[in-house]
């Protein structure tokens, strides 16, 4: 196909992408070095305040009203900061004082846990913190169990294999709000796995006024909505594991496992990779689980710290200086798999 | 498998064991979800929980009729029809060039994809929201099904051109040779047999729409939004046990059509998931 040709195919869904992913990255970055407020001048208002008898007093006052254009919108000002709200936003003064302050702890560990409860204290680096330790505990959780399903659906009788299929797309493909709000109302104080829990007599569990809780509960949901896709994909792998290898191993006398370890998973290497990386870029942006547990106290993400700052306190610019901090972690995280993903596919042709 | 690599009986029961347990967690939340959306809050919520209660259609009653949420659902299908239908129209012809193309350019143009679909919607989100409301085109139809358009493109386009790959290149060549030109050798010879990845395609792209929240509850307010995006007019709600059971009806009426979906079209689902990862 020629290069001309190419272009033209490809054109409309580029422009679609540029349009609306790549110009409002550029935005953010734009939107990120700048502050604005709306123009505002002092306007005499002269109000008539009645005095006794019919009498009354003009009195003057002046009030800042916004500045308006022909159209009757208010006019914004624009000031370039720089850096400003990148700094403020990552909270590099704080993170100094937090570093450098005197600490009167006797031991080492002490005093670096102390410095580690001060800094997740910050709204930025407590955010970067549950994002950092969701995607690295449900990454290989989600391998293991994904792994082990798709063993065990393997090994399943033929008529059950479409239904073992069938529930295990419902956590993945179901509404994430809607998955999430279903393992939230389960979870209630009044809700049944406290009630049920407490009728065993296990004592009264506050499952989401607990920061340790509510935090096993977020990545459990997280472990929960992506092993169907690991299991799905190393399933379809599985099928291609030549027999005669298996069998080869098993003849050689190697046990069951060893099998497994020897044969199968180096066969599902590429796709490993592959789930691997897919789910670094959905982990990375968990966001409905922390909406819907309103778990803001004890585990936030870097997407719903952006969300709350464009949002709830609608300050753009600080959730374009937060949405940039954002766009560096992800490029940082992916980094590395993209060269090596890039590199076996120079070398393999 | 060979009779001789026969699983001895614990690990056969380990096994089955472990496919109840994970069948049980997989559908246990969605159960339970449907199970009380038909009580009333009192039995719903009751100590100790019941397993039978009076049934009603009191929550649903409320949701759909007082709440309006009926207008919500056509909110949603006029969105996701659209920008399914202009996601393929889009995706198709850059998808199928892709497959064929043999520079280096189709090649950083799916790394860029890649990058962008790793892209949290919420920072894409913050640049729409004062351009748009500039552009005064805010809480509208079209403008929602562009940005889901968009959105959809990245995913799209590498899921599509790997079902393209799968299609002989004599085909379209024998095609050019006939004198077709490029576009109707992809519009008459292609497409036709393309059929199958399309379906799979519209179902990945009705799901990412479907399933958006963040987009369509930031873009889209009172009266426009959807009905993912108007649950969460019920979030929160912990305390008040009425409106609790009214988001509950409307999360188990979220939840229906995308079961039947998975009902009916589980093969696609499941080739469009490893269409990209398995066959490379």
């Amino acid at each position: 196909m020629r290069t001309g040709t190419f272009l033209g195919f490809v054109a409309p869904s580029v422009l679609s992408m540029l349009l609306l992913i790549a110009v409002p990255l550029v935005g953010v970055v734009y939107l990120a070095l700048y502050q604005s407020h709306v123009k505002t001048e002092m306007v005499e208002v002269r109000t008539k305040v009645p005095l006794f008898g019919g009498l009354s007093r003009d009195q003057v006052s002046y009030v800042p009203q916004a500045v308006l254009d022909e159209d009757g919108r208010p006019i914004r000002v624009w000031d370039y900061v720089g850096m400003q709200n990148l700094a403020k936003a990552s909270e590099i003064d704080e993170l100094g004082r937090i570093l450098t302050k005197p600490r009167d702890e006797a031991s080492l560990p002490d005093m670096i846990d102390s410095m580690y409860r001060d800094i997740t204290n910050l709204d930025f680096w407590s955010a970067f913190e549950f994002t950092m330790i969701y995607v690295v505990a449900t990454t290989p959780l989600m391998l293991a169990v994904g792994f082990l399903l798709a063993l065990a659906v393997n090994r399943a009788t033929e008529q059950l294999k479409g239904s073992l299929i069938f529930v295990s797309l419902l956590p993945m493909i179901v509404t994430p709000v809607v998955s999430s709000l279903a393992v939230y109302w389960l979870f209630l104080d009044n809700a049944i796995v406290a009630t049920v829990l407490r009728e065993l007599g296990l004592g009264r569990i506050y499952f989401l006024k607990d920061a340790v809780t509510i935090r096993i509960l977020i990545i459990a949901y997280g472990v929960w909505y992506a092993a169907p896709f690991a299991f799905i994909i190393l399933y379809a792998g599985l099928q291609t594991v030549p027999k005669e290898s298996l069998e080869a191993a098993r003849v050689d006398g190697a046990t069951r496992w060893q099998a497994i370890r020897l044969v199968t998973i180096p066969h599902l290497m590429p796709l490993f990779a592959v789930v691997v990386l897919i789910h670094l870029m959905d982990a990375y942006r968990v966001f409905e689980p922390i909406l819907v547990f309103n778990s803001r106290v004890f585990a936030s993400s870097l997407q719903y710290l952006v969300y709350i700052a464009m949002s709830f306190e609608d300050n753009i610019h600080r959730a374009a200086a937060y949405a940039v901090l954002t766009v560096i972690g992800i490029v940082i995280l992916l980094t590395p798999v993209l060269i090596s993903t890039w590199r076996e596919q120079r070398s393999t042709p | 498998m060979s009779a001789s690599d026969r699983l001895p009986l614990w690990l056969k029961s380990l096994n089955t064991a472990g496919l109840g347990i994970w069948l049980f967690v997989a559908m246990f939340p969605f159960l339970w979800m449907f199970l009380i959306s038909f009580r009333l809050p009192v039995d719903a919520f009751s100590v100790p929980p019941q397993l039978f209660a009076p049934f009603t259609l009191r929550n649903f009653y409320g949701v759909w009729v007082t709440d309006g949420f009926w207008r919500y659902a056509v909110n949603t299908g006029v969105v996701t029809v659209f920008s399914v239908v202009i996601s393929l129209a889009i995706a198709c012809p850059a998808a199928y060039a892709l497959s064929r193309y043999r520079g280096s350019l189709g090649f950083w143009l799916l790394v860029a994809a890649l990058i962008f679909r790793a892209m949290p919607h919420v920072v894409l989100l913050t640049a729409y929201r004062p351009a748009f409301f500039s552009l005064g085109i805010w809480s509208r139809y079209e403008t929602l099904i562009i940005v889901l358009t968009a959105i959809n493109q990245p995913f799209t386009i590498w899921m599509m051109r790997s079902f393209f790959m799968n299609i002989p290149k004599e085909l379209d060549e024998a095609a050019l040779i006939d004198g077709c030109s490029r576009f109707q050798a992809f519009r008459l010879a292609i497409m036709p047999v393309m059929w199958p990845g399309v379906v799979t395609a519209a179902l990945f792209a009705f799901l990412l729409s479907y399933n958006d929240f963040l987009i369509s509850s930031q873009l889209m307010n009172g009266e426009m939004q959807t009905m993912t995006a108007a649950l969460g007019n019920y979030m929160g709600q912990a305390k008040h046990l009425d409106k609790l059971m009214l988001g509950i009806a409307g999360a188990v009426s979220v939840t229906i059509p995308v079961i039947i979906l998975i009902y009916l079209f589980q093969k696609q689902i499941v080739a469009g998931m490893t269409a990209g990862a398995v066959k490379g």
